[in-house]
C-alpha cells in the first residue's frame, strides 16, 4: 500500500516557523520530516511549530522518528511545539510522554504565544 | 450489366478458370458446363478471370465488342493487365465486408452472452433460504459468461428444504442449457417425490433422452430437516459434501452415477444428523482443482483444512474464496465454474443443550467469528489489517476512542507480524482473528516466526531515548498493551500469536496515561 505525505514548510514569524504534515508519520517519512526541518531553520529560528491538523497515520516507527527529530531540534537550540493533534494521538503523546517534551497546543496562535515568538 | 448468372461451385468453368493463362474465349470454349451454356445465353464473350494469391475470387464478364470484331491480341492483353490489378483490390473490398459482418455477429453475440448471463442468474436461487438455528451461505462463479454449474434450495413439505449442487460435463452456452433442463426436472420432482434417491432416480430418466453424446451432470441432492438438523442425501457422481463435526472433517458418501449415463441407475441414500455448530460445505471441482502458478491444484486437503475450523456460513466462503485467490495469484485465468453452498446449524441441537452448563463450553459456544484474513506479509499491509478490523468491529458500535485504540494496536501488532514473523516477504502471510466471545472482542495477529522468538522489549523511555541511551524507536509492544484491555503473546512452533482484548462492557479506559 502506497500512502501519500506531503509536508510543508512556513514561516510564521522571524523566530517561528511551521511544519505542516499532511497524511502519515511513519518511519518511512524520515527523508521528508529531516528536509522540511532544514528549511524550516534558519540562525534567528528558535520555534518549530508541527502542524497536525492533517495527520491521518501515526505509528510507532513515526513516533521513533519525532524522538530523532527533537533530538535534532534540541541540539539545535530550538524548541518544538506542536498543535492540532486529534484525541486519539494527544493520548498517545501522553502516554509516550512525548507531550513533556514537545509543547502541545490547541491553536498555532496558541503555540506561538507559548513560543514567545 | 447483363443478367445475373449463377454459377455452382461444383461447374468445371471454375477449375478451368483456375488454371486458365488470362482471358478465356467463350465461342470456342469446349467444355460441358452450365455455367458457359448460361453465360452465352446472357451474351457473354470473353470471361476474364480474377485471380489474388492463387485464387479465383472472380471474373469480369464481357460482351462481344460492339464494333462485332474479335477482341485482338492487344485486348486480351490489356484486360489480362487489368485482372491482374483489379483481382487484389476485389479482394481487400472482400475481406473489409468480411470484417465488418464479423464485427457484427461477434456484437450481437456478445449482447445475447449478457443476455444469457441475466437470464441464467433468473435461474439460481434469488435469496438464500431463512432457517431457524441455520445459517447458509453460496457462491457461484462461472469461468465464462454462463456457467454449468448450479445450485439450488427447493421448498419441500413438513418445512423441510432440498439443497442441490450440480455440474455439468463442459462448460459455457451447452453447460448452461443442460443445467437450466435440469434444475427445471430436479425442481419439478422434488417436492412430488421427496426422497432424495427417487428423485435423482426419476431426474436420470427423464434427462437420459435429452442428453447430448458425452455429457453428463453430476449433482448432490440433501433433503434438511431444520429442526433436527436430520439430512437425507444422496449423489450422482459428485464429489462428496464435507462435515465438520467434533470428531474432525468427515464427507457425506453415497454411491450412484451422473445423471444422463446410463439409464435404470439407483441412487443410494443415506442419513446424518447435523449438531449445533456443526457445518456443511457442498461444492464442484472447480475449487479443488483451480491451478495455482506453478501448475499444482488447490487441491482437497486444502478444503479440509479450511473446514476444520468452525466460522459462520459466509464467514467459511469468504474466508476459502480469499485462500484460493491467494492461492491462483493475480492474473487467474478461472478454468472451470465455481459453486459452493455453506449449512452452518447455529442452535437447538444436543450438543448446545449438553454444553450450556459448562463454562467453558458456553463460551467457545457463544464465540462469534467476525473476520478471518489472510495478508501479505509486506510492509504497509498494517493499514490494510487495520482497515478490515476496523470494518469488521463496527457492527458492535465501539465509543470512538477505544475504536481509534483498537486500530492503533491492531496496526502495531501486524506491523511487527510482518516485520519480524515474515520479514517483510509478501509470500509469507499474518493471518488475523477476529471474534466475540463472553462479552470480549478479541484480536489475534499470527506470524510465521521466521525471526524466532521476540525476546523482551526494553521498556521505551523518553529521556533514555532523549539522552541518546535508548534508539529512538521501539515503541510498539508499549503501545499496544497500552491501547488495549490485555494483550497475550503465545507461540505455535515457531509461529507467534498476539491477542488482544477489549472488553465490551463496563469498559474501563485502558488508554490513560500510566
Amino acid at each position: 500500500m502506497t500512502t501519500t505525505t506531503t509536508i510543508e514548510v512556513r514561516r510564521l514569524s522571524p523566530s517561528a516557523s511551521s511544519i505542516i504534515i499532511h497524511g502519515d508519520i511513519t518511519s518511512g517519512t524520515e527523508p521528508a520530516l529531516m528536509d522540511a526541518c532544514a528549511q524550516a531553520s534558519d540562525d534567528a529560528t528558535r520555534s518549530i511549530v508541527l502542524d497536525f491538523s492533517d495527520l491521518a497515520y501515526l505509528n510507532s516507527g513515526g513516533i521513533g522518528l519525532l524522538v530523532t527529530l527533537l533530538v535534532r531540534v534540541q541540539r539545535q537550540g530550538q524548541r518544538l511545539l506542536a498543535f492540532g493533534l486529534s484525541e486519539h494521538y494527544r493520548q498517545i503523546f501522553e502516554l509516550t510522554r512525548l507531550d513533556d517534551a514537545i509543547g502541545i497546543h490547541d491553536s498555532e496562535a496558541a503555540a506561538l504565544v507559548a513560543a514567545g515568538a | 450489366m447483363g443478367p445475373r448468372v449463377e454459377i455452382a461451385p461444383s461447374d468445371p468453368l471454375l477449375t478451368y478458370l483456375q488454371s486458365a493463362p488470362g482471358p478465356v474465349e467463350l465461342a470456342s470454349l469446349e467444355l460441358d458446363s452450365v455455367a458457359v451454356r448460361d453465360l452465352r445465353k446472357a451474351g457473354v464473350a470473353l470471361v476474364v478471370p480474377l485471380i489474388s494469391q492463387g485464387e479465383l475470387i472472380g471474373t469480369l464478364n464481357l460482351g462481344s465488342r460492339l464494333s462485332e470484331q474479335e477482341y485482338s491480341t492487344d485486348d486480351r492483353r490489356l484486360l489480362a493487365s487489368l485482372a491482374t490489378q483489379a483481382a487484389p483490390a476485389v479482394r481487400v473490398a472482400e475481406l473489409v465486408l468480411e470484417r465488418a459482418g464479423e464485427i457484427q455477429a461477434r456484437e450481437r453475440l456478445e449482447q445475447e452472452m449478457r443476455v444469457a448471463t441475466l437470464i441464467q442468474q433468473q435461474f439460481l436461487p434469488h435469496e438464500l433460504p431463512k432457517l431457524p438455528d441455520w445459517q447458509v451461505a453460496a457462491y457461484y462463479g462461472p469461468a465464462r459468461a454462463v456457467g454449468g454449474d448450479f445450485y439450488d434450495f427447493i421448498e419441500l413439505p413438513d418445512g423441510r428444504i432440498g439443497i442441490v449442487v450440480g455440474d455439468v460435463t463442459d462448460k459455457g452456452v451447452p453447460a448452461a442449457l443442460i443445467m437450466a433442463r435440469t434444475q427445471s426436472v430436479l425442481r419439478g420432482e422434488a417436492p412430488r417425490l421427496v426422497a432424495p434417491g427417487e428423485v435423482l432416480r426419476r431426474a436420470n430418466e427423464i434427462l437420459l433422452p435429452e442428453m447430448p453424446a458425452r455429457m453428463f451432470v453430476t449433482c448432490l441432492y440433501l433433503v434438511l430437516e431444520p429442526a433436527t438438523g436430520r439430512v437425507v442425501y444422496a449423489n450422482a457422481g459428485h464429489l462428496p459434501p464435507y462435515v465438520r463435526t467434533v470428531d474432525g472433517v468427515v464427507e457425506l458418501r453415497a454411491t450412484g452415477m451422473p445423471l444422463g449415463l446410463l439409464p435404470g441407475m439407483a441412487y443410494e441414500e443415506k442419513e446424518a444428523i447435523i449438531d449445533t455448530r456443526q457445518s456443511v460445505l457442498l461444492y464442484s471441482d472447480g475449487v479443488v482443482e483451480a491451478h495455482g502458478p506453478e501448475g499444482d491444484m488447490f487441491g482437497f486437503p486444502r478444503l479440509r483444512e479450511l473446514m476444520a475450523h468452525e466460522r459462520p456460513s459466509s464467514e467459511l466462503l469468504n474466508h476459502l474464496l480469499e485462500q484460493l485467490h491467494e492461492f491462483v495469484g493475480r492474473g487467474w485465468d478461472q478454468e472451470d465454474d465455481i459453486t459452493l453452498v455453506a449449512l452452518q446449524r447455529t442452535g437447538g441441537g444436543e450438543y448446545a443443550l449438553l454444553a450450556e452448563p459448562d463454562p467453558a463450553g458456553a463460551e467457545a459456544v457463544d464465540r462469534q467469528v467476525l473476520l478471518s484474513l489472510s495478508l501479505p506479509g509486506e510492509p504497509g499491509n498494517e493499514r490494510t489489517a487495520m482497515t478490515r478490523v476496523a470494518e469488521a468491529v463496527a457492527p458492535l458500535g465501539l465509543p470512538t476512542a477505544r475504536l481509534e485504540r483498537l486500530k492503533t494496536a491492531v496496526s502495531e501488532a501486524a506491523m511487527n507480524a510482518i516485520e519480524y514473523g515474515s520479514r517483510n516477504d509478501p509470500a509469507v502471510p499474518v493471518q488475523i482473528e477476529v471474534w466475540v466471545a463472553s462479552g470480549d472482542l478479541l484480536v489475534s495477529i499470527a506470524d510465521r516466526g521466521l525471526s524466532g522468538p521476540m525476546g523482551d522489549p526494553e521498556q521505551p523511555d523518553l529521556e533514555a531515548k532523549l539522552a541518546g541511551e535508548q534508539k529512538p524507536r521501539g515503541w510498539g509492544l508499549f503501545l499496544i498493551k497500552h491501547m488495549v484491555d490485555a494483550m497475550e503473546v503465545a507461540t505455535e512452533g515457531a509461529a507467534q500469536i498476539v491477542t488482544l482484548t477489549l472488553h465490551l462492557q463496563g469498559a474501563d479506559d485502558a488508554s490513560q496515561p500510566v
